[in-house]
């Protein structure tokens, strides 16, 4: 389905704990056409300082806000949410927006979790994982909700700096088995990162067959992926970057990946933001 | 020539009849009332018709079906690709782009799927548009300029080239062609000898005087001039010490530059006889009539395309709407700066 690009009020903009917000948006046109895994671009209007669109994660689609009252089966979605953290310029200034204030919304983009491309493989698995690092946590909701969808068995691993860091945790509780929380300060949870208690499984379940679907910062995102491929199971990541236009025509947002026999540079917003493990050639 | 195959004809009554009207036919034209005057606002570069002055600017617009979903590419007055070598090229290591107060850092590297796959992956979508194809050609050498020219000629549907310049010339121990007058007029001639279509030149403005180049390139042959490039920039992250970029120094565009770009447009305009395409920093139409204003007789949208992509057509209707309010059409706007003392 097609992206579109629309001025769109804010529901709501939640804060949560540790500096992290969920927004909400009246977005029927980009929330109905939403598949697993894509992301938005979010501007904020009437800043001539600040140009660029944010690229965002899109956390949660849903019919009617939670607080007014509960989505009947069949009803097409029209609110999209974010979960992210205030941490940039232009995230604080997100964070600032409320009820009522409108945001440029660019949206649904990019290559997802695609299930036409990890059936095959999610259904040779014993288990789906799903391994957060911090923020990441946003983009693996509706990936994880489809998989529950489908009867897949799943177990989260969630690691972040301080439990105040541990948001959205919630909407993955019905969808799991089992979820295992990692903070570096050992405020809740394992005390590490959150690679520790996921390499202890792996490790504990030789026997058995996972497909990983990770998404966080840089550094975890690559243990992550050392870890899938020393245990040799199949893994999905989702890549940020920095991104000009969201729209694959600036190629700002490019990283460095094997295609076809060889390096090169794809778009994060276009080819991705979600690769197979194995064609991401770290720096 | 390629001409004509634009859109529609305005229907136009008044006797102010586009390129080259008078003052009088313009007085004439401002005596009809609003609902009957119809602002022409085509423009002719070089011997080629654009159904308005509002382009696309190269590297900020990939090769239009990027924004295909968004916006009716077919009202553009002409899209300017991204910039195209002899050879694929792969680009620059992340991080490629910074954002910076009303502007944005880039150095993409002229990531490009070169001259060959552009003409066969890239130009057949091209060719189903109404819109003019402008595109852009680089290269570290003269010989590859031509080359790149050379493969390009094949191609159908192409209006005109636009050189960029702002290279460094390998062999020349790595001086950028834009920032030294004879190399600017070496590279130009061979290009201009090598084209098929009309050769546009773009301009760096990493220089102490725009007008010794837009000269050089006129001499040289260039059919229009087009400015301005990036302005070459960069910012630090002070927590760790590092470029916010991987290559260190950066192209700098948006708002941030206009007022720079608009003084070399002027500065430019005056100095040749042939066309100037006026860019930099422009998001709005009245970015985009101060330019025509200073003399261009188009602009081109860069940096806007990115954050928002409705920026182009909102112009081509701001500049209607503008003509209609003044009742002149484009050609009565360009150049027309009034300047109270002559300067210099």
């Amino acid at each position: 389905m097609p992206m579109h690009d629309d001025i769109v009020a804010i529901l709501e903009n939640r804060p949560l704990t540790g500096g992290h917000c969920l927004l909400s948006l009246d977005a029927p046109r980009q929330a109905s056409a939403v598949r697993p895994g894509q992301f938005a671009m979010v501007r904020i209007l009437g800043r001539s300082d600040v140009l660029l669109r944010r690229p965002m994660s899109i956390f949660n689609v849903m019919a009617v806000s939670g607080h007014r009252g509960k989505s009947r089966p069949g009803q097409a979605p029209r609110i999209m949410q974010f979960l992210y953290k205030a941490v940039g310029r232009g995230t604080r200034m997100i964070a600032e927006l409320k009820k009522g204030d409108k945001v440029g919304l660019l949206a649904p983009l990019g290559h997802g979790f695609f299930e036409e491309e990890y059936l095959p493989r999610a259904r040779e698995a014993d288990e789906i994982l799903q391994v957060a690092g911090g923020i990441g946590i946003a983009a693996l909701l509706l990936p994880a909700k489809r998989l529950a969808e489908l009867g897949f068995k799943q177990r989260l691993f969630f690691g972040a700096r301080t439990k105040a860091d541990l948001v959205g945790t919630a909407e993955f509780k019905p969808l799991m088995r089992a979820t295992l929380l990692a903070t570096e300060n050992g405020s809740a949870g394992y005390h590490g990162y959150v690679t520790r208690p996921l390499e202890e499984y792996l490790a504990a379940h030789i026997d058995k067959k996972f497909l990983l679907m990770a998404c966080g910062p840089g550094p975890m995102l690559r243990a992550t992926v050392e870890l899938a491929k020393s245990f040799r199971h199949p893994c999905l990541v989702s890549m940020e970057n920095r991104m000009g236009c969201g729209l694959g025509a600036c190629l700002g947002c490019c990283i460095r990946v094997e295609s076809e026999g060889h390096e090169a540079y794809q778009r994060v917003c276009t080819e991705g933001p979600v690769f197979w493990a194995e064609k991401i050639v770290w720096k | 020539m390629i001409r004509e195959k634009s859109a529609g004809k305005p229907k136009v009554r008044s006797a102010a009849r586009g390129a080259g009207c008078t003052a009088r036919q313009a007085r004439a034209a401002a005596s009809l009332p609003v609902e009957t005057f119809t602002p022409r606002i085509e423009t002719e570069i070089a011997g080629v018709r654009f159904q308005n002055p509002v382009w696309t600017a190269s590297g900020t617009f990939g090769y239009a079906k990027e924004f295909a979903d968004l916006i009716d590419l077919n009202r553009l007055g002409a899209v300017c690709v991204k910039g195209i070598s002899a050879d694929p090229m792969e680009g620059n290591p992340e991080p490629r782009i910074y954002e910076t107060a009303s502007g944005m850092l880039n150095a993409i590297g002229l990531q490009n799927v070169g001259a060959k796959r552009f003409l066969s992956e890239k130009l057949p979508f091209l060719r189903t548009l109404k819109t003019r194809v402008i595109v852009n050609v680089f290269a570290y050498s003269t010989e590859d300029y031509v080359r790149c020219i050379e493969i390009l000629n094949e191609g159908e549907g192409i209006a005109a080239y636009e050189l960029n310049i702002s290279c460094p010339n390998t062999r020349s121990g790595g001086i950028v062609y834009g920032s030294d007058p004879q190399l600017t007029e070496e590279v130009v001639a061979a290009a201009k000898k090598a084209a098929r279509h009309p050769l546009f030149v773009k301009l760096s403005p990493n220089v102490a005087d725009i007008t010794v180049f837009a000269r050089a390139a006129e001499n040289a042959g260039a059919d229009a001039l087009t400015l301005i490039n990036t302005f070459i920039g960069m910012a630090i992250d002070v927590e760790t010490c590092t470029p916010r970029i991987s290559n260190v120094t950066a192209g700098l565009s948006g708002p941030a530059i206009k007022p720079l770009a608009l003084r070399m447009v002027y500065q430019a305009a005056r100095a040749v006889k042939i066309p100037v395409i006026g860019i930099g920093g422009i998001a709005s139409a009245e970015d985009a009539l101060e330019f025509i204003i200073a003399g261009a007789r188009a602009i081109q949208v860069g940096t806007a395309n990115l954050y928002d992509p409705g920026t182009s057509l909102r112009i081509v209707e701001g500049i209607l709407d503008f003509c209609r309010r003044k009742r002149l059409h484009l050609s009565d706007l360009v150049g027309s700066l009034k300047v109270a003392v002559a300067k210099a």
